[in-house]
């Protein structure tokens, strides 16, 4: 089975049910082109009178828009009554393609599901065959939104009894989001509110510092903070009328008082344990378990050569030398008894521990040690292991080993301080939001303060006020190219060329032939500047390809457009794009002037060169 | 792990994750749909579910949204998380009542063809809109092709004759174009300008069709009082495809656009359906003098079906039932399920990997 219906085989189909007029979704430009190609092999023609009547349609577009004449697809169209409308092809065609579609001349469109919101011509079936969509480089899964904008094309109001929906299988497709975004309620919107900085320079322009935040609050961001803050405020009470079960203790402040009590506490026995937290008992014994002393290990005697503590645990351990030399390591708790009994060793600092004289006569003494020897008592003071100083300042400090409380509060600590500590972190998060806007735009003045476009007081210098103009993407980077003079004295096609790189953010891939060493080299301090500013705004991609692009559109004035095309692989659709977003940047910088007349009026150069051919076709 | 516990934890990602799962695992992983990936995956040889389980283990532990680069001033939002894990997955619904048998196809495509020309007459909801844009802001939410532009047109028209200025705005500069023909059809070349990044023309007439950034770019200088244009004479401002509030790079200029809409002027937000235009009117009527009026409604006027069609050719309803049922759950139609599974089988069985 093929992994698709042929587009052919779909359109026989869709007439033979009367479904057509349809748009056709598909996954990407590449497929809708492929889509209108593959008629040229399996023809499927339409009668005479409608392909009469397209070339009539198409007769007057052309007259209004002379770009779409030498069209490559007029003939498939005019034969087919088929036709693609794409991010790639020029405005003109895709105005020329729905007044097709608006006549009823065509039977289907082959457009890209991206491109949904620009497809504002309805037909009686759209045909979905997909249910995921490329997205920065993941696979998403389309939306309830986004299924019903694609599906809501479909049934022509006054024009259609009912409208269809096709879905047909394709490698991208699954039935379940694509059921569920037909019958299902749409996804509600969230804010997506941003602070930039011609918003703060912009806003400072026209209030002082104290009227900002008012006018923060009046942002959809902030009506639905502070209705996820309400439903926090909501939890809060709840949590604070827990807290006020409790009822009152000695102290104010019971749950602190307990909880650094507690601290204490175990930062005591902390303490204890890192240097002695052996029992009381051995303790004691370790006192006297120093070189030469006599202990028991189970019913055997022995003598101690040497005190210490193992490396992992710490545990209290002793290297001894038994009946007939043998020098053992025990841990300290193995010895049974300490005997009333020290003989004489002078210690070494390696093994076995002492001198070899000191050695020998142990060995000796050990042989001659009678099988009853009297064993040493020792006193083991229960507290004595307490750092008696530590002690004394837990009684000092904290009222609570003796306070009638006492027992009320080690019941209710556990619960009381979970609820105290979920207390907290809703205050904090309420907080958050409530003043969230305010920080991101305080973040802002701080940097633009820094790069002195806003005084201390947060008025706007002379530099913020032309700078406030600036009104883009990277708006940042030009300002501070146009402070630094980077643009002092550069051609027309330049400037264009370095604010069409700046302006564009596609990184689609396209080649183009012809690079200029001045625009390298240009691009080069452009793209120092840019990262030297990354903390503080993303750096554009700075492509040299679509630079030298609209360089060459304006430095050669008599180049026709179809030339152009042919010199880069990029798509017609996507270079008329790349040149309407530079002319909108070049605007902006011919509005700066009344302060940099020079810079504004090589603006003004680049955009008239700008405008011309399919340039100029449309607003 | 079970295969069940996996099953499930995996069943909670969202498409997007599970594909970042199978790269590079599963072959032509972007071929399939939700739950073949799962099923594949589940079907992994060990050590390579090992992996998954291990990746999938530092995916839920990772914050939901990837580590962004420092984008200044973007707010972050704690609520709703599409990532990690989404909504649950739509489950068929179960019928608990004794379902009616599955409608043919021949039901599916009956009715089909043009109605006879009708003398045209508002729908209630667009009279509504228009009577109460007198003293309210307003906000259509309603689905799309029901006939917004006819409010839009009818508000625009009671405005110049209040001698008003009207601003319309899109987001997109094909769709000014569309509009601006359409206009100008309707009320004449001299009634309708339009202004682009770099161009005016005509800007003395009453309607100015713009994109909602230049609308932005006039509302700021007026508000530093440095306006070449008669804002105070503007009675309507008119936001096309409003629903653009929700897009990630440009939604905050339709914020700013409410925010700094002149007191005078009328709002009129026309939107596709969403999901709470209801929380969007209490916004603006929380911020401007007179409340905004909410017109929603989620009938399609003209009723839409949908079908299912085999790459053989084969046609069977997509639906059990003929008409697209709303919030309500779904169930698929029983020879498209059968269809679909051949269908899936048969393109992603090893023999037709090439
Ligand atoms: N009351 C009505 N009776 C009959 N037809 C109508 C009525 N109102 C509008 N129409 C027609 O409905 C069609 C769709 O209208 P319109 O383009 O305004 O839809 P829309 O709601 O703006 O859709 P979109 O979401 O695509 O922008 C138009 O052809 C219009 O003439
Ligand atoms: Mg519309």
């Amino acid at each position: 089975m093929p992994p698709a219906i042929h587009p052919v085989d779909l359109l026989r189909v869709l007439r033979h049910q009367r479904l057509t007029p349809a748009i056709v979704f598909l996954t990407s430009r590449r497929a809708c082109d492929e889509a209108i190609g593959s008629f040229e092999h399996r023809q499927l023609p339409i009668p005479p009178t409608r392909s009469a009547a397209i070339t009539d349609v198409l007769d007057h577009m052309i007259a209004e828009y002379p770009s779409i004449a030498d069209h490559p697809l007029i003939p498939t169209v005019q034969r087919y009554g088929v036709a693609a409308h794409h991010a790639g092809h020029l405005p003109s065609w895709k105005i020329a393609v729905e007044e097709l579609m608006r006549q009823g001349c065509l039977d289907a469109v082959f457009a890209t599901t991206t491109l949904a919101a620009g497809v504002d011509f309805p037909a009686r079936t759209v045909v979905i065959t997909q249910s995921s969509v490329r997205k920065d480089r993941d696979i998403m899964e389309l939306t309830v939104n986004e299924i019903q904008q694609l599906a809501g094309r479909g049934g022509r109001r006054g024009k259609d009894y009912v409208g269809f929906v096709v879905v047909t299988p394709s490698p991208y497709i699954d039935l379940g989001p694509i059921a569920n975004g037909l019958t299902n309620h749409p996804e509600p919107i969230d804010s997506q509110f941003v602070v930039s900085y011609p918003m703060v320079l912009n806003l400072l322009k026209a209030h002082s510092i104290d009227h900002i935040q008012p006018i923060l609050e009046k942002s959809f961001a902030q009506f639905q903070l502070n209705q996820r803050a309400d439903a926090y405020e909501t939890k809060l009470d709840d949590v604070e009328t827990q807290l006020e079960t409790y009822g009152q203790r000695e102290c104010a402040d019971w749950i602190a008082q307990w909880q650094s009590f507690s601290l204490a506490k175990k930062r005591r026995s902390h303490h204890r344990r890192k240097t002695q937290h052996d029992s009381p008992e051995i303790s004691a014994q370790l006192a006297f378990l120093t070189p030469g002393r006599a202990v028991e290990l189970s019913k055997d005697h022995a003598i101690v050569l040497r005190q210490y503590r193992s490396r992992g645990q710490g545990a209290p351990m002793l290297t001894v030398m038994r009946s007939g030399g043998r020098i053992i390591e025990y841990p300290a708790s193995a010895v049974t008894a300490v005997i009333d009994e020290v003989i004489d060793v002078t210690e070494a600092r390696r093994f076995p521990w002492c001198t070899p004289q000191s050695l020998n006569h142990a060995i000796e003494t050990l042989e001659q040690f009678p099988a009853r020897l009297r064993r040493l008592p020792i006193r083991v003071d229960q507290d004595g292991a307490d750092n008696p100083i530590l002690t004394e300042t837990l009684r000092d400090e904290f009222p609570c080993p003796t306070c009638p409380s006492r027992p009320a509060c080690q019941k209710d600590h556990p619960q009381a301080l979970k609820l105290r500590q979920e207390e907290h972190r809703l205050t904090k998060t309420i907080h958050a939001m409530r003043t969230e806007l305010w920080h991101r735009f305080q973040q802002h003045i701080e940097v633009l303060q820094k790069f002195g476009y806003l005084t201390p007081t947060c008025q706007l210098t002379s530099e913020g006020d032309w700078a406030r103009l600036i009104r883009i993407n990277h708006s940042l980077l030009i300002t501070e190219l146009i402070r630094m003079g980077a643009f002092e004295g550069i051609n027309a096609s330049l400037l264009a060329g370095v604010l069409a790189s700046i302006a564009h953010d596609d990184d689609r891939p396209a080649s183009f032939a012809g690079r200029q060493q001045a625009l390298i080299s240009t691009l080069g301090q452009v793209r120092k500047v840019a990262h030297s500013l990354s903390a503080y705004e993303e750096p554009p991609l700075l492509r040299l390809d679509v630079a030298a692009i609209v360089d060459r559109w304006i430095a050669e004035p008599t180049l026709p457009w179809s030339e152009l095309i042919r010199a880069t692989t990029m798509a017609e659709g996507d270079i008329y794009r790349l040149l309407a977003r530079t002319l909108e940047y070049l605007s902006q910088l011919h509005g700066l002037r009344s302060t940099h007349p020079g810079l504004a009026d090589i603006a003004r150069d680049a955009m008239d060169l700008m405008r011309r051919d399919v340039l100029q076709e449309l607003p | 792990m079970t295969n069940d516990a996996l099953a499930n934890q995996l069943a909670g990602l969202s498409v997007r994750l599970l594909h970042r799962l199978a790269k590079n695992r599963v072959p032509r992983h972007f071929r399939m749909g939700k739950n073949r990936l799962i099923q594949t995956l589940l079907e992994l040889p060990p050590e390579q579910r090992a992996e998954v389980e291990t990746a999938l283990a530092s995916l839920l532990q990772a914050p939901a949204r990837p580590p962004q680069p420092p984008k200044p001033g973007k707010v972050d939002k704690p609520k709703r998380q599409p990532d990690a894990v989404s909504r649950p997955a739509p489950a068929e619904q179960p019928h608990s009542v004794p379902a009616k048998p599955a409608i043919s196809i021949q039901a599916l495509f009956e009715g089909i063809g043009v109605p006879p020309p009708q003398p045209f007459k508002p729908d209630d909801w667009q009279q509504e809109a228009i009577d109460r844009l007198a003293t309210n802001d307003v906000i259509l939410s309603v689905p799309t092709g029901s006939g917004k532009t006819y409010v839009a047109v009818e508000a625009m028209r009671r405005a110049i004759e209040a001698d008003r200025m009207v601003i319309y705005t899109s987001p997109l500069k094909a769709l000014s174009n569309t509009k601006l023909t359409e206009f100008t059809q309707i009320f004449g070349a001299d009634q309708v300008g339009i202004l682009t990044g770099d161009r005016r023309d005509n800007p003395q007439a009453p309607i100015l069709i713009m994109t909602t950034e230049i609308l932005r770019n006039l509302l700021y200088d007026a508000a530093s009082g440095e306006i070449d244009m008669r804002l105070d004479t503007l009675g309507l401002i008119i936001l096309d495809e409003s629903q653009f509030l929700a897009d990630r790079e440009r939604g905050v200029v339709w914020e700013e656009t409410i925010i700094f809409c002149p007191a005078q002027a009328r709002l009129l937000l026309l939107s596709a359906s969403i999901g709470n235009p209801d929380e969007i009117a209490a916004w603006i009527s929380s911020i401007r003098s007179k409340s905004c009026h909410l017109i929603q409604h989620r009938n399609r006027s003209v009723p839409l079906r949908a079908a299912y069609l085999d790459p053989s050719g084969k046609l069977a309803p997509f639906f059990r039932t003929r008409d697209i049922a709303r919030g309500r759950g779904f169930a698929l139609h029983p020879e498209t399920k059968r269809l679909f599974a051949n269908y899936e089988d048969q393109t992603l069985s090893p023999r037709s990997k090439r």
